[in-house]
């Protein structure tokens, strides 16, 4: 592991040169998988996130099935080669089954479930490189990657961690700001109604801080929200060929 | 009030409109505004709206004609796999159209596992069990041709309007055609080389299912294929 640096602020801008409420240079791509009923790949700084979503399809093991109802499935997975200082040991982690949980439930909300008894809605992240706020892209991606397998959806789910580092509340914390910082919140937001379904913390805020920092995470994930639906109209303008 | 233009590109969530409109497939409500829930182009129709998915699996509503492919068989009938989340059950009565004594007859001379069968959605229950006929003329057994898969959501394309591409596949070719709104499609013929161009034409219309004058190309390159033996 790198030495901490001094300061993580200096003259109001951060270590990679951005201003406090800025994200990471973020890119998104709908339906990047053949065989999967709809895929996404997501950029966000140093991160770099693939999703696939397969189904609604037959469950099975049979008495898992929910009789009136579809199951959502979601496994968070970060590759072995996806992190800088040794190899991760490949594998469900406990940190992984949580992220896997909290993802399923910042997805669920959005999904009419209801119009597909008995099925299953299977929906993988993996992770192939990884710098700080890989829950957070890998449910920018999933959710796209489900709109583009034609799921139907209330809403696509947008979502950014926010956090304090030397005092200031900052956007989409970078690797070094999520290790050395005071705080770290990743936050997943329903962009249309505001509602938010992905809520972490780690570290302190003062109950304005949280405010302010809520604020903050609200504003980046309309921009990412605005990415996302670029994404997947750019992947289906470019089918309709010119029309 | 309509947000939207007519045959514009809408993502779930998307404002579509405002007030009493009849909603079809792909839209819901929320008080009096009225969202799209899939990937699709809008389309109007007076007071009714819907939006056409560009994605998404076949699920099997009541009436609609399906190629199903055996996967099990049992004592009274079969199941069959849709190309959906759900399976269907093809009971012998509903294929032979008369009553069948099991203790006298061997199911296995009508269907076995594997087979393609053209068939109806009888009835779809709030669980989505799926009962299946087939004892109507020109159903049952499909007993020879190639099947082509693809996304059931460019079947209407396949199809055209009022039966317009369809039946110019079929002119043009020689060959015949059965289309499942499921996504499966079987094509028969004499000559195998046009049977395999209409193949490649299906594949041409499920990537270019969004175009305009798609008929057209269709037959051109038909003619091409067919023409330059």
């Amino acid at each position: 592991m790198e030495e901490k640096p001094e300061k993580l602020i200096v003259n109001g801008k951060r270590l990679d040169g951005r201003e406090p409420g800025e994200l990471r240079p973020l890119k998104i791509q709908a339906g990047v998988l053949k065989r999967a009923d709809g895929s996404a790949y997501v950029e966000l700084g140093g991160n770099k996130i693939l999703a696939a979503v397969y189904g609604p399809r037959e469950f099975h093991p049979r008495h898992l099935q929910q009789p009136t109802t579809a199951t959502l499935r979601c496994r968070y997975n970060m590759a072995p080669f996806s992190v800088s200082d040794e190899r991760k040991r490949p594998g469900p982690s406990r940190r992984s089954i949580e992220i896997s949980k909290v993802t399923r439930e910042a997805l669920e909300p959005v999904v009419f479930l209801e119009q597909y008894p008995r099925a299953v809605i299977d929906v993988f992240i993996e992770v192939l490189q990884a710098d700080a706020g890989t829950r957070t892209a890998g449910i920018t991606a999933a959710s796209v990657a489900m709109a583009d397998g034609g799921i139907p959806m209330r809403d696509l789910v947008a979502s950014v961690a926010v956090g304090k580092v030397d005092g200031t509340i900052v956007l989409d914390l970078n690797k070094y700001e999520d290790q050395y910082g005071e705080a770290d919140m990743p936050i997943a937001m329903l962009p249309r109604k505001k509602e938010i379904s992905l809520m972490q913390m780690d570290g302190n805020f003062t109950p304005e801080e949280f405010r302010q920092a809520i604020e903050l995470a609200i504003l980046g994930c309309e921009k990412i929200y605005e990415a996302q639906r670029e994404a997947l109209e750019k992947k289906y303008s470019a089918n309709l060929g010119g029309e | 009030m309509l947000n939207v233009k007519r045959r514009e590109l809408v993502v779930p969530g998307e404002l579509v409109a405002e007030g009493d409109y009849l909603l079809g497939e792909g839209l819901f409500r929320d008080g009096r505004e009225i969202y799209s829930s899939v990937v699709g182009l809008v389309d109007i129709r007076g007071r009714k709206v819907r939006v056409i998915p560009l994605q998404g699996r076949y699920v099997p509503k009541p009436g609609d004609k399906v190629i199903g492919i055996v996967i099990d068989a049992f004592y009274y009938g079969w199941i069959l796999d849709l190309n959906s989340p759900y399976t269907g059950t093809l009971f012998a009565s509903d294929l032979l159209g008369r009553k069948v004594d099991f203790s006298r007859e061997d199911l296995s001379e009508y269907l076995e596992a594997g087979d393609a069968v053209f068939v109806k959605v009888k009835e779809v229950d709030e669980l989505m069990h799926v009962s299946l006929e087939a004892d109507k003329w020109g159903m049952g057994k499909l007993k020879r041709g190639k099947l082509v898969e693809i996304s059931s959501a460019k079947i209407p394309r396949v199809i055209g309007r009022g039966g317009s591409m369809i039946s110019m596949l079929q002119g043009v070719s020689g060959c015949r055609l059965r289309v499942g709104q499921n996504g499966r499609v079987m094509v028969w013929g004499r000559d195998l080389k046009r049977v395999n161009a209409i193949v490649e034409a299906l594949l041409m219309i499920e990537r270019e299912a969004h175009t305009t004058g798609l008929t057209d190309r269709v037959r051109e390159f038909l003619e091409k294929r067919i023409g330059g033996k």
